[in-house]
């Protein structure tokens, strides 16, 4: 709630310089809040971007959140109820090339934001709709819509702080949006469950309309970040003509025939990356019930155990950063990462310790891989692939986990949860693999991927030289 | 309820652990009744030459050395006798004028008498339904207000030998109540299916129970009787004969294994003194539609067993007829689904199975595509590393050795 005031309060600093939109800014006199120069203006700016993305992630893992409510309330199957999921990674296999160009050649950052935003918006509302008349094909339809909004909006809150950060804060402003994402979820995942018990306290009965109305409050956070991308938006114009600074670009230029000059280490990571993945996404999605059916949890402690990967993932994601900037050696860092989730995923499947072990271990792991495998990318394309490349890392990513959500619930249905998790280890495993191979193929290239910082600080200075 | 039980197919089907047949192995030298792999099971509905059709179901299973006599019937409330004897030949005597006697003492009996190495009984008195409306507390015992409960000792039943399946080994006792004023079981009825098995397998639909020749399956079903309300819960209440002053207990069991019955945990297991010796053993989950499946499963509770004392429960005249009149009973409660989730006013359907047997209980191991894929998974990225490892390091040697001359 904190938050919320602090929200409103920005958006009310925000309120005067829209009454005097016409009169001509005297930059001089403007207090340090309202300065675009000023430091202070800039955070106010990073605590919008911050809230920008929040609706988005918060209401990603609403199905998870809700697994049992949306399962029993839409009478859905555990196949079906992936196909939530699903069918928000179909839009991004092909919007991962274009989110970057639509913002930089249609629509600007500005519009681009406010446009994805209010698809996020009507996606969520779409999806809760789909609740109250309980017609679940419209909760699909509601889905792919936020999904087309949803992760072009991450490229667009990216793009943002690069424009008003770069040269400054800029690491620093990353890490807390992907901090603030992980709050987003943590906060989706104990809250949702709460709300939907006060609807139906309220109704007096469980049903498709008291799930339908708890997802239309959870879409308030959507509208929240589109006022946050309307605010953003007319502080960035205000800037440009203050500063005179440049509207914001993605720069990415994404060129399809790249993708056969790609060598075998970039195939390797797409690997390592997808095959890592579809563990951890699909198993947060489908985790909750597990952790009441096989460990007994109350539905709270569910909740709360299955959003510890994104707890942990938001202080632990700086640090980590730090840590293999430092050292370099991102491919063993990389192997620790996976070898973890590999431990952790058999520590879940085969024993009946307690799983706040195993899930913590998932949560280091999975932020140390974000930090070493992503950057990796840079290290084996040259720079002008370098749009393509990512473009292409998450487009067969979220390929990866529209497909392996659907197979999760298929498995889950029929054979249960320790073969899913049988299933999830094999990923791993194969992700493990890849690992290995591709620290074998460097060193008999003789690649740069697995140089310590020291080795790249010389190879950096000889090449000055 | 004819629906038929299919042996497992193929990898689906896991044999008991290599620890688990030795254990058997070694003590069944003493019992002289365990760890049969196969027995010759036959079905005979005993005839009641002298009055009126009643269902007397005997199943008698005979291994090299042992043989297994399950008597079923649904004379009073449907009740289900188990003797072992440690002999092949051992065979089962009716008086059936002694039986359907007041005094039905020594109505039944197994000979040679000094062959029986262990008997006991269940008995299915009473279904028991509960109004679950205004109950939010799923654990709640009891799971709601309760309606009247009908007594199975009032039911009248069908003519068994027109379901006995002598293919599939079973035979299904299908009943309603004989006075039903509100004709809640107009179109229903309350079915048992029994069915024993020659060797060890899994049937095809859930829960999947893995079951030997030394084990007899019964599923009851519920099918079409107008719950009393909105939100009813069904639940059976078995009583069983106690071994001394004590009760037998019902065991929890929590495995990691679900493979057979996704998302369900937990086996229970009502265990007639320490083993080896008689149990029954059941899943913890009931399914509110056929064929089961995940989205129609609805958890169990079971109660612990208690002295039968509270209330006069319905005498079976074979139990009687067996054991005597001089007997302690034990009851228990087995309630199917919660307030909320799927229940019985999906479909008006409602099954649960259970296992009955003599011996160590049948246990689930992991299946040989689990364990298979576990080895690959595990085994391939070690093994490349080795691979790859020898192969750098050769490499690498040659190198510096190259290196060093330069």
């Amino acid at each position: 709630m904190e938050e919320e005031d602090e929200e409103a309060r920005a958006l009310l600093a925000g309120g005067p310089d829209e009454a005097d939109r016409g009169a001509p800014a005297a930059p001089g006199a403007l207090p340090a809040l309202c300065d675009p120069s000023r430091l202070a203006h800039r955070l106010l700016v990073l605590l919008l971007m911050c809230f920008l993305g929040f609706g988005s992630y918060f209401c990603y893992d609403n199905p998870a959140a809700l697994q049992t409510q949306v399962k029993r309330d839409m009478q859905v199957n555990t196949t079906k109820f992936m196909l939530l999921y699903a069918w928000y990674s179909w839009p991004n296999v092909v919007l991962c090339f274009f989110g970057g160009f639509l913002i930089d050649r249609v629509f600007g950052i500005r519009w681009g934001t406010i446009i994805f935003s209010c698809f996020v918006c009507i996606g969520q509302v779409v999806f809760a709709l789909g609740g109250i008349f309980n017609v679940f094909w419209l909760m699909e339809f509601g889905r792919f819509v936020f999904g087309i909004g949803g992760e072009s909006l991450a490229v667009a809150q990216n793009t943002y702080a690069v424009s008003w950060f770069k040269g400054k804060e800029l690491n620093l402003v990353f890490g807390l949006q992907l901090s603030m994402a992980r709050i987003g979820s943590t906060v989706n995942m104990n809250l949702m469950g709460w709300l939907y018990s006060k609807i139906e306290a309220l109704l007096g009965s469980a049903g498709h309309t008291t799930l339908g109305i708890t997802l239309m409050i959870g879409g308030i956070t959507c509208i929240l970040s589109l006022i946050c991308a309307l605010a953003l938006a007319y502080l960035d114009q205000r800037a440009e003509r203050i500063l005179h600074k440049e509207q914001g670009k993605t720069g990415e230029v994404i060129k399809l025939t790249d993708v056969k000059d790609f060598s075998l280490p970039l195939w390797l990571i797409f690997i390592i990356c997808v095959c890592y993945y579809v563990a951890v996404f699909p198993f947060i999605g489908l985790g909750k019930v597990f952790f009441t059916e096989k460990f007994g949890f109350s539905s709270q402690a569910a909740s709360a155990i299955n959003s510890v990967v994104y707890v942990i993932s938001a202080p632990m994601s700086p640090v980590f950063g730090l840590l293999v900037d430092k050292t370099g050696k991102n491919i063993l860092w990389v192997l620790c990462a996976v070898a973890a989730t590999l431990v952790s995923h058999m520590m879940l499947a085969f024993t009946m310790w307690n799983p706040w072990i195993a899930m913590c271990l998932l949560g280091l792991s999975y932020s140390l891989l974000a930090c070493a495998l992503w950057p990796m990318v840079a290290f084996v394309v040259p720079e002008h692939q370098l749009g393509t490349a990512y473009g292409f890392m998450q487009s067969i990513q979220n390929l990866g986990l529209a497909i392996i959500s659907i197979i999760a619930g298929m498995i889950l249905d029929s054979r249960g949860y320790l073969f899913l998790e049988v299933f999830f280890i094999a990923c791993v495993s194969l992700s493990l693999l890849s690992v290995v191979l591709l620290y074998l193929v460097n060193r008999a290239q003789g690649g740069n991927l697995n140089y310590s910082a020291r080795q790249r600080e010389e190879i950096k200075f000889s090449h000055t030289e | 309820m004819h629906g038929s039980v299919e042996h497992s197919w193929g990898w689906g089907h896991s044999a008991p652990s290599p620890l688990l047949l030795l254990t058997l192995f070694l003590f069944a030298a003493p019992f002289g009744l365990l760890g049969e792999t196969t027995r010759q099971v036959s079905l005979e509905v005993i005839p009641n030459w002298l009055g009126p059709v009643q269902n007397l179901l005997h199943i008698r299973a005979v291994g090299t050395n042992s043989t297994l006599h399950y008597i079923w019937s649904s004379l009073g409330p449907l009740a289900v006798v188990l003797v072992a004897t440690n002999t092949p030949h051992s065979t089962l005597s009716v008086n059936w004028s002694r039986l359907l006697s007041p005094e039905p003492d020594g109505g039944l009996m197994v000979f040679p008498k000094d062959s029986i190495q262990f008997s006991s009984a269940l008995v299915f008195t009473r279904l028991l339904e509960f109004d679950s409306t205004n109950v939010s507390d799923t654990a709640a015992k009891p799971p709601g207000t309760p309606y009247p409960p009908y007594s199975l000792a009032d039911f009248s039943w069908n003519n068994i030998t027109d379901s006995l399946d002598p293919a599939t080994l079973s035979a299904t006792f299908q009943g309603h109540p004989m006075n039903d004023p509100t004709r809640t079981f107009a179109n229903g009825s309350l079915a048992f299916r029994v069915q024993a098995f020659s060797r060890s397998s899994r049937p095809a639909q859930p829960p999947r129970l893995l079951h030997t020749a030394d084990t007899c399956q019964l599923e009851v079903a519920l099918v079409g009787a107008s719950p009393r309300g909105n939100r009813s819960l069904f639940g059976l209440e078995v009583a069983t004969l106690g071994q001394g002053p004590d009760c037998p207990s019902v065991q929890e069991q929590h495995s990691i294994d679900d493979e057979y019955a996704p998302a369900v945990f937990q086996l229970d297991q009502l265990l007639w003194g320490s083993l080896p010796s008689g149990f029954a053993q059941w899943r913890p989950v009931a399914y509110s539609q056929k064929p089961g499946g995940r989205e129609s499963a609805l958890p169990c509770q079971a109660s612990p067993l208690h002295p039968a004392l509270a209330y006069p429960l319905p005498q079976s005249p074979i139990v009687r007829a067996f054991f005597g009149s001089q007997n302690n009973f034990c009851a228990f409660n087995v309630t199917f689904g919660a307030s909320t989730g799927p229940g019985y006013w999906d479909q008006h359907y409602l099954s649960w199975s259970m296992l009955l047997g003599v011996g160590f209980p049948p246990v689930d191991g992991l299946s040989p595509l689990v364990l298979g894929i576990m080895a690959v998974a595990l085994g391939a990225p070690g093994l490349m590393l080795l691979v790859g490892g020898l192969v750098l390091l050769l490499y690498h040697k040659k190198y510096s050795e190259y290196q060093s001359i330069n």
